[in-house]
C-alpha cells in the first residue's frame, strides 16, 4: 500500500511527460511503428482496393446447345458488367479444371435443347457454379448471376406469353407488375474503399496504440531503473498518469495524418464533419490508453504485458462486428463484442462516416468509450495501488 | 544524537526461503556503515528495505525520522546507487541526470556541480547504455547525489571498476560524509572495509555488527581456515 508520499510538484510532473516522449522517442523501433505503420497500411489498402468494387469476375461457359438461343445467352453474359467471359469450354470436366485452377471464379453451363425447350415454353434448367473458396468474389458473382438469371425469365416468360397470343406490351406489363427497386443508401456505388480502406488503417492504429499502452505500467517496472523511481517517492499514480497524458496525445497526433489524408486527399466519406470525428476518436485514445494501462498494471513484466495487447488488439477488429455483423455472431458474443472500446469506436465511426445519425444517437458512443476508460483507470488505480511493483529483487 | 536508520526485528524472505531473519541495528549520523555479506547473503534486500523501495514481511524499520511503511517523505533525502545498472540505458548521461534532478526537486546548478565533482563532463552526451562500468558508477553517484541527501544508500558502489573511477567515487563519498552525510554501502569485498564506521556482517539471515579491523580479521581468520582444510582434504585424498 501507498502511503505518505510526497506532494508532486508541475515541474516533477512536466519532467515525467518529457521522459516519456524522450522514451517513446528513442525507442527507434516504436517510433518507426507509431508514426508509419497507419500511414503505410492506409496506402497499402487504398492499393488493393483501388478498384473501390470487383467487376469483371473471370467466367467460363459450357454451351452444350449450341443453338442461336444459347449463343444470345452467352452474348448476355459476356456483356454483363461485372462478369468477364475469358473461356468457352467443351466439357464439364474442362470448366471443373479451370475453377479447380483458379483460371475462372465462374462457370455457367448451358444444357442441351436449351433453345428447343425454351421456344416450346418448357422449363429449361442453366447450371452457374461459383468457385465459393473465395467469399468476396462468391457472393458478387451469385449476386450478378441473380440479376441475369432474372432479366433472362423475365425474357423467357414474355416470348411465352406473346407465343399462347398475349400482346407483347401485356405480357410485358405482366412481369412488371411488381418493380422491385434496389437504392443502396450510404455507399450507393458499394464502394470497397469507402467501406474498409481507412477503417483497416485505423485497426493498424488501433493495434499499435494499444501495445503501447500496455507498457505504460509493466514497462517502467520492468526496468532496474524503476528501482530509482521508487527511491524518489515520486507517487506511482502520478508518475504513470503523466506518462498516460504523453501516450494519449501521442496517439490522437498519430490518428490525425490518417484522417488528413483520408478524408481530404482520398475523399473518402465523412458526414459529421471533421471536429465530431476528431472528438470521437480523441475518446476512443483515451478508452484505449485506459485498456493498455489496466493491462499492463496487471501484468507480471512487460513480455506479459505485450501478449495481452495482442490478444485484445489482434482480434477486436473482427469482434467489433465493422466487417461480420455483430448479429450474426453466437448470442453469448454479441453482449461480449461489446466489453471492447474498438467495437463502439467502429460501430461509432461507421455510423458517423456514412449516416451521421445525430448527436442524440451517437452520445451513446461517447458515453460508453468514457465509462469504459472510467473503469479501466480505476483498476489500473487499485492494481498500481496494491501491486508491490518493482519489490522483486531479492539478491545478494 | 538519535539514530538515522533503526531496524527491529527485521524479517524478510523470497518466496519459502528466509533472507533476513529478526536482524537489529541502528546507523547514526555521520556513519558509513558498510553491509558486508557474500553473494546471496541478502544485502540488497536489507539495502532495498532501507531505500523504501521494498516491502518487507516483519519487523520496524525507521529512516530519518520516517517509518519506511507508512512514510516515505524520508526519500526526499535519500540518495541510491544501486547494485543494477538502474539508470535509463536509451538516454544520455545528461538527460538521466536532468530527469532525476527534476523528479529530486533538485535545482539544475546541481546537475553542474555533481558532474563537475564527479568527472562526468565529457560523458554528459553519451547515451547510458554505452558508459563503461566505472562511468556508469560515477553517474549513478551523481544522480544519486543530486538532492544533497542527507542518507545515501550504495549498493557495491566500487566494485569491478577502473582505479581512476574508484578514486573519484572514494573522493566524492568522503565530501559526502565530512559535510554531515550517512551512507549504508553494501560490499562483498572485504577490501572495502577501511573505509567503513562499522561493519554488519550479514550472514545466515542475522547481522552482526563489528568494527572494520575486526571484520577484516575474521575474514582472514575464515581464509586461513579454508585454506587449512583445503590441505587436510588435499592430504586425506593423498
Amino acid at each position: 500500500m501507498e502511503v505518505g508520499v510526497m506532494k508532486i510538484m508541475p515541474r516533477q510532473y512536466l519532467a515525467i511527460m518529457r521522459h516519456e516522449v524522450l522514451m517513446l522517442w528513442h525507442d527507434t523501433g516504436l517510433r518507426h511503428i507509431m508514426l508509419w505503420a497507419s500511414l503505410l497500411g492506409l496506402c497499402l489498402f487504398l492499393l488493393v482496393y483501388r478498384s473501390q468494387a470487383i467487376t469483371a469476375i473471370p467466367t467460363a461457359v459450357l454451351d452444350l446447345d449450341h443453338s442461336s438461343t444459347s449463343r444470345q445467352l452467352v452474348d448476355q453474359i459476356a456483356n454483363t458488367e461485372n462478369l468477364n467471359l475469358v473461356a468457352s469450354v467443351n466439357s464439364f470436366d474442362d470448366l471443373k479444371f479451370l475453377i479447380k485452377a483458379g483460371r475462372v471464379i465462374a462457370g455457367v453451363v448451358i444444357p442441351e435443347n436449351y433453345g428447343r425447350d425454351l421456344s416450346l415454353g418448357r422449363q429449361t434448367r442453366i447450371l452457374a457454379i461459383i468457385d465459393a473458396s473465395n467469399m468476396i468474389y462468391a457472393t458478387n458473382a451469385s449476386s450478378t448471376f441473380l440479376t441475369v438469371s432474372r432479366t433472362i425469365s423475365a425474357q423467357a416468360g414474355i416470348s411465352t406469353l406473346v407465343a399462347n397470343g398475349v400482346q407483347f406490351n401485356d405480357a410485358q406489363d405482366a412481369y412488371q407488375t411488381v418493380d422491385f427497386q434496389e437504392e443502396p443508401w450510404f455507399n450507393p456505388a458499394l464502394n470497397y474503399a469507402y467501406f474498409l480502406v481507412l477503417a483497416l488503417a485505423l485497426n493498424i492504429w488501433q493495434q499499435c496504440c494499444t501495445l503501447a499502452a500496455c507498457m505504460t505500467v509493466a514497462g517502467e517496472t520492468g526496468r532496474d531503473s524503476w528501482l530509482q523511481i521508487r527511491a524518489t517517492g515520486i507517487s506511482r499514480w502520478s508518475f504513470f498518469s503523466g506518462k498516460a497524458l504523453v501516450q494519449l496525445v501521442a496517439f490522437f497526433l498519430m490518428a490525425l495524418p490518417i484522417f488528413l489524408l483520408s478524408f481530404l486527399v482520398l475523399k473518402s466519406p465523412l458526414q459529421c464533419g471533421f471536429p465530431v470525428i476528431l472528438l470521437f476518436t480523441m475518446t476512443f485514445a483515451l478508452a484505449l490508453q485506459s485498456l493498455g494501462a489496466m493491462m499492463s498494471s496487471l501484468a507480471r513484466n512487460p513480455v506479459d504485458a505485450s501478449r495481452l495487447g495482442m490478444i485484445i488488439a489482434l482480434p477486436s477488429f473482427v469482434l467489433s462486428g465493422y466487417t461480420w455483423p455483430i448479429e450474426a455472431m453466437p448470442h453469448w458474443l454479441q453482449s461480449l463484442v461489446w466489453v471492447l472500446p474498438q467495437t463502439w469506436f467502429f460501430q461509432g465511426f461507421n455510423y458517423l462516416a456514412f449516416k451521421n445519425p445525430g448527436w442524440g444517437f451517437i452520445s451513446r458512443y461517447f458515453l460508453a468509450l468514457l465509462i469504459i476508460a472510467g473503469i479501466c483507470y480505476g483498476v489500473a488505480a487499485i492494481a498500481i495501488s496494491l501491486g508491490n511493483h518493482g519489490a522483486r529483487r531479492v539478491e545478494s | 544524537m538519535e539514530a538515522v536508520i533503526k531496524v527491529s526485528n527485521l524479517v524478510q524472505g523470497k518466496g519459502q526461503r528466509l533472507v533476513l531473519n529478526g536482524i537489529d541495528f541502528e546507523v547514526m549520523p555521520g556513519e558509513c556503515f558498510g553491509v558486508f555479506g557474500t553473494r546471496g547473503a541478502g544485502k540488497t534486500s536489507l539495502l532495498h528495505i532501507l531505500a523504501g523501495i521494498d516491502s518487507f514481511r516483519s519487523g520496524e524499520v525507521t529512516v530519518l525520522g520516517c517509518n519506511v511503511r507508512t512514510n516515505e517523505s524520508f526519500k526526499a533525502s535519500l540518495g541510491l546507487v544501486t547494485q543494477a545498472r538502474s539508470l535509463f540505458l536509451d538516454l544520455t548521461a545528461y538527460e538521466n541526470l536532468d530527469f532525476f534532478a527534476a523528479l529530486k526537486n533538485a535545482p539544475r546548478s546541481r546537475i553542474d556541480q555533481v558532474s563537475r565533482s564527479l568527472a562526468l563532463d565529457e560523458c554528459l552526451d553519451t547515451p547510458v547504455g554505452s558508459l563503461d562500468a566505472g562511468l556508469f558508477q560515477r553517474l549513478s553517484l551523481a544522480c544519486a547525489l543530486l538532492n544533497a541527501p542527507q542518507m545515501l544508500i550504495a549498493d557495491e558502489l566500487i566494485k569491478d571498476i577502473d582505479l581512476d573511477s574508484r578514486q573519484i567515487l572514494l573522493t566524492a563519498l568522503g565530501n559526502f560524509l565530512s559535510g554531515g552525510g550517512t551512507c549504508v554501502w553494501g560490499f562483498s569485498d572485504i577490501g572495502c572495509c577501511p573505509h567503513m564506521s562499522r561493519v554488519g556482517w550479514l550472514e545466515e539471515e542475522t547481522l552482526s555488527i563489528l568494527s572494520p579491523e575486526q571484520a577484516a580479521r575474521e575474514w582472514e581468520r575464515r581464509l586461513r581456515q579454508v585454506a587449512a582444510n583445503g590441505s587436510g582434504r588435499d592430504e586425506d585424498h593423498a
